[in-house]
């Protein structure tokens, strides 16, 4: 794909090159600078975080991350196993769901599937908390409240990665395809298996990707719904940390390194899915 | 075969999540009690923050093999009371509960707290009677004390002498040293003045005489921006606009970092203080103190309290009894109290205080050996009767906008409580109650 | 696209009539029990509020049936009311920095000219990795004068520390986070966007003469439109619900009151003031706001073709 429109270097002039790359660099610098910080603060100890020279690091590591993991018997690595389990199943469970309502909205005319995709797609416009309490009462009647259960369940639910899917199944699955199966005596779900979605396969990378990050971020949502603390993921687990009320102090050496510690598998994850996922998915629908 | 994985996925969730939903989701927030079979122990839920927690519990557990007691952390004092209040409404609140005294009273018009005077009558006895009255609303009584905070004085004895400024004992002596203090140097600060601290202004309001709420058979009279509570915001008022004393939040890691540069002095507050300032600055043992609180008026002693809490039944326990038992045990007993002071916490009962008079100095302050002594003393002289009203909730964040506001905006401190007041009886009004102003 | 195998139209669409509602299923039931019954739910109760019932000084409060009496409170309340004009300010910060800087980025990436290409996209994405907590603890750390290696520099030039944290550069400072966690994601989209432009109207407006810019300006701007406007869209939408940044940064600064955004009211509200009614209408003032926002905004834009939407 490279033309010499975009690839075209040898004869452009140094400060052609030298611009564009320093604006980069300077954005890419402001990115990592917070981050470097919560590296290097998370090398300090208690006493030293309030008393040395803010990017000089310290030699409180160790002691830090055997606190971290020690504090409450252990709570940081339940809270990191909470946040996998919920960011994990959840995704798989999203995206599964996603990706048949995406393709039947795609790839099938019948009775109300406007109705239904602007409904969900409504679903967007509706601020979090309006819906936090409503699902707790919701959860509490059939009894899970509290459980991992009432995390996930909200989140299966994904209007955008609905959007993403059916914009991807419109461009992916060949409707002749589906035609020729279907003459050659396939079920509608066969079809849906075997044929269609092979062939979303980076659309639903997108969309396990996308909602993964969601959940794994998430914070009004598992803050309501689990009164446990071993129970937390990593986002509210972080949060109690620094709102102990008044009498007890934040916690803030073991929320700087908790924090330290959380980036890391999430950088990790979207650094290997980065040649997977198919982000123009996003704005393909639009095209006219 | 994808397609048989989907469906094999959704039987499993289904199946799943009827299996959750018949064994009452396992969740340990979750509905009150495990039955109480003629074969089993009975067990309950307790809902309740702080390092002492594990310790009274187990102690308990062990003593009392038929009535085993789960704890959860729920959160802070205003984190868990929150949570509180929707589980009950879904019906999900465990049996017991930690709550702050000025939240007691919320509790109790939101239907989470229940009547346990009939169970608890003889713990009465263990403690003193202005402790008592912190949960007697309407002749009831609807929790056992566990922790009190009777205010008292804490500073850096240390920088204070190098500087040359004497311990204050009234709050005209306190405004003279701040001054006296930023004037040897204008980075340091005797104090802080900090917006959200609800509690403390209430306990200095209390202690020049303000009540805030009180109520006559069935009438309210709500008095925030009485006259005591007027003085009290133009004192800050003062040292505020003198400089002598600068508005910042507690505990933030500013001032966190400032206390440990000796720029911050002291903090007025109450007997757990010793151990939070540890946790912030251990580098500083030894050159801390306590003393007693500055009083308005030369010659009186007796303070308010600024914490502390109790631990209330809820109406939605299944063992009301069986839970208010565990409540008194833990809350006076030899065991529960050797807890407590173990890890820092003032026991509310009388024997309690007393063994805390025979325990090490706090950690900040170990050159200070008379200090349990001198905190029962303290704690024996508190002001009579505290009475927090239905809805201290609203009047606390209330509070806090204003304040903020007011300080960010430079207008005067007591507007803001006008403010406050204004809310406060607005807000009870509409709920229903009959407000006298 | 023709069709290989003709056939009536009619028997595809008898064979295919359940499967659609089978695939649906799931999407529907969940859709219908953790959005449309919540918000259901939510407008029932906004019409409703607590009142005292039983007599004497410590009754108890029930639910009963109060009209639009929250609504009016709702619309009333100069805080809530304050809230929006804030986030006027907050938006007018973020919303156009975001989407300029992604914009930015994006057309940056993809010059040819242009190193480091591959570091810097990955860096930018970064911050989508972090959660909005950790985000603000982050920032929040960088703006406090004690910890701020920013205010460390200024101090040794001696021009004392910036004051990230207070009125008003407080809007600027929470904004920052915003952008800081959004660029890296609209600037993907935006420049897969890019990417999907065809090379040959870029090959023919480079041999008619056009440089770098004109092209960005005259050609790749307006082709990336509808993607602009989808990140524009959620931009604003997130703005209007914003809610963690704030919340987190509370504890370290003044500036920031319980109630600085319409969200955080209606958290105040529902949990610290127990009135779930009352934060039940403001969410509903708080949604219909943002539908009028979205629909004007999808208006507007309309010239730029949609296709189906």
């Amino acid at each position: 794909m490279s033309t010499d429109v975009r690839g075209a270097s040898h004869s452009t002039p140094l400060l052609a090159k030298a611009v564009p790359t320093a604006v980069l660099l300077v954005g890419a610098f402001y990115c990592l600078v917070p981050v470097a910080w919560v590296l290097v603060a998370s090398t300090k100890s208690r006493s030293q975080l309030f008393t040395t020279f803010t990017l000089a690091p310290g030699t409180g590591l160790a002691d830090n991350l055997r606190n971290l993991f020690a504090y409450g018997d252990g709570q940081y690595g339940k809270w990191a196993l909470n946040s996998l389990l919920y960011a994990g199943v959840g995704a798989v469970l999203s995206m599964i769901v996603s990706t048949m309502s995406g393709y039947a909205l795609a790839k099938y005319r019948f009775r109300g599937s406007n109705v239904v995709f602007f409904a969900i797609l409504g679903g967007v416009l509706l601020p979090g908390i309006t819906l936090a309490i409503p699902q707790y009462l919701l959860m509490s009647k059939i009894g899970i409240a509290g459980s991992a259960w009432s995390v996930l369940l909200p989140s299966i639910i994904s209007p955008f990665g609905i959007y993403l899917s059916r914009v991807y199944a419109m461009s992916a699955v060949p409707t002749e395809t589906m035609e020729a199966a279907r003459l050659d005596g396939a079920s509608e779900r066969r079809i849906f298996s075997a044929i269609a979605t092979p062939m979303m396969v980076p659309g639903m990378v997108t969309v396990f990707m996308l909602q993964f990050v969601g959940i794994w971020n998430n914070f009004l949502l598992p803050f309501i719904m689990l009164s446990d603390q071993d129970r937390y993921p990593i986002t509210v687990g972080l949060y109690t940390l620094l709102s102990k009320g008044s009498g007890e102090p934040a916690l803030y050496s073991l929320a700087i390194i908790g924090s330290a510690l959380s980036i890391i598998p999430l950088v990790l994850l979207l650094l290997f899915l980065q040649r997977f996922w198919r982000m123009d998915l996003i704005s393909g629908g639009l095209k006219g | 075969m994808r397609s048989k994985a989907i469906a094999a996925v959704g039987v499993a969730a289904v199946g799943a999540l009827a299996l959750a939903a018949c064994t009452g989701g396992g969740s340990s927030g979750g509905a009150s009690s495990g039955g109480a079979t003629a074969a089993g122990p009975i067990t309950l839920n307790y809902w309740a923050w702080g390092t002492a927690q594990d310790g009274m519990v187990a102690a308990w557990n062990k003593s009392h093999p038929d009535i085993q007691v789960k704890r959860t952390d729920a959160g802070g004092g205003t984190d868990s009371s929150t949570k509180l209040l929707t589980a009950t409404r879904a019906g999900n609140a465990p049996d017991t509960a930690l709550v702050e005294f000025q939240t007691v009273p919320a509790m109790i018009v939101a239907n989470v707290a229940t009547d346990i005077t009939k169970y608890v009558g003889d713990a009465k006895g263990s403690f003193t009677n202005s402790v008592w009255s912190l949960v007697t609303f309407n002749s009831a009584i609807y929790g056992v004390p566990q922790d009190v905070g009777p205010m008292a004085f804490i500073y850096n004895k240390d920088r204070l002498d190098k500087l040359g400024v004497s311990l204050p004992t009234t709050w005209a002596e306190f405004a003279t040293a701040a001054k006296k203090v930023h004037a040897a140097d204008p980075s340091t600060y005797l104090s802080t003045f900090n917006t959200s601290e609800f509690g403390f202004f209430a306990g200095m309001a209390q202690e020049a005489g303000a009540k805030w709420w009180s109520v006559d058979g069935t009438t309210w009279t709500v008095q925030i921006d009485g006259p005591e509570s007027i003085a009290v915001a133009n004192y800050w008022q003062d040292l505020l606009d003198s400089g002598a004393i600068k508005a910042e939040d507690l505990l933030t890691p500013q001032w966190n970092q400032e206390l440990n540069n000796g720029k911050i002095l002291s903090w007025p507050s109450a007997l757990w203080a010793p151990g939070v300032i540890y946790g912030v600055a251990p580098k500083m043992a030894g050159q801390w103190a306590m003393a007693p609180l500055p009083q308005w008026t030369p010659g009186n002693s007796a303070v308010a309290y600024q914490g502390g809490s109790a631990v209330v039944v809820t109406t939605s326990s299944k063992h009301p009894k069986e839970a208010a038992a565990f409540a008194a045990w833990i809350n006076s007993s030899q065991e529960g109290a050797g807890v407590q002071l173990s890890t820092g916490q003032y026991p509310a009962s009388k024997l309690g205080q007393e063994s805390a008079t025979k325990s090490a100095p706090p950690l900040l302050m170990p050159q200070q050996t008379d200090y349990w002594q001198l905190g029962s003393k303290i704690a024996a002289n508190t002001i009579p009767s505290i009475s927090w009203g239905p809805d201290v909730n609203v009047a606390s964040s209330a509070f806090q906008d204003a304040m903020a506001k007011a300080v960010a905006n430079r207008t005067p401190l007591r507007d803001a409580l006008t403010e406050v007041q204004k809310v406060v009886v607005a807000d009870m009004k509409k709920t229903g109650f009959t407000v006298a102003n | 696209m023709t069709t290989t195998n003709p056939h009536p139209p009619m028997r595809r669409r008898r064979r295919g009539t359940a499967a659609p509602y089978v695939f649906l299923t799931p999407a529907v039931v969940l859709y219908v029990c953790f959005l449309l019954i919540p918000i259901l739910y939510s407008i029932f109760l906004s019409f409703r509020g607590l009142r005292l019932v039983s007599g004497g000084a410590f009754g108890h409060r029930q639910e009963t049936f109060i009209g639009l009496g929250n609504y009016a409170t709702a619309l009333t309340d100069p805080e809530f009311l304050a809230g929006f004009r804030r986030l006027a300010i907050y938006g007018i910060i973020a919303v156009p920095l975001t989407l300029g800087l992604a914009l930015l980025f994006a057309l940056l990436l993809d010059l040819g000219a242009a190193r480091a290409k591959r570091f810097s996209r990955t860096a930018i994405f970064i911050p989508y990795a972090v959660p909005g907590v950790v985000a603000s603890l982050m920032w929040g750390f960088m703006y406090l004068p004690v910890t701020s290696p920013f205010s460390y520099i200024t101090e040794k030039l001696g021009w004392g520390t910036i004051p990230f944290l207070e009125n008003p550069e407080i809007f600027s400072s929470v904004a920052n986070i915003a952008i800081w966690s959004g660029v890296g994601f609209n600037m993907i989209i935006l420049y897969t966007s890019l990417r999907g432009i065809p090379t040959d109207i870029l090959d023919s407006a480079l041999m008619d003469g056009a440089n770098e810019w004109q092209i960005a300006a005259r050609i790749k701007i307006p082709l990336v439109a509808p993607a602009l406007v989808l990140t524009g869209l959620f931009a604003l939408i997130g703005t209007l619900q914003v809610y963690g940044e704030p919340t987190t940064l509370r504890p370290m600064t003044n500036a920031i009151t319980q109630t600085w955004v319409p969200l955080m009211t209606i958290y105040r509200d529902a949990f610290i003031r127990d009135n779930l009614s009352l934060a039940a209408a403001s969410s509903v003032v708080l949604a219909l706001g943002t539908l009028v926002v979205s629909v004007v905004l999808l208006r507007l834009t309309q010239k730029r073709a949609f296709g189906e939407d």
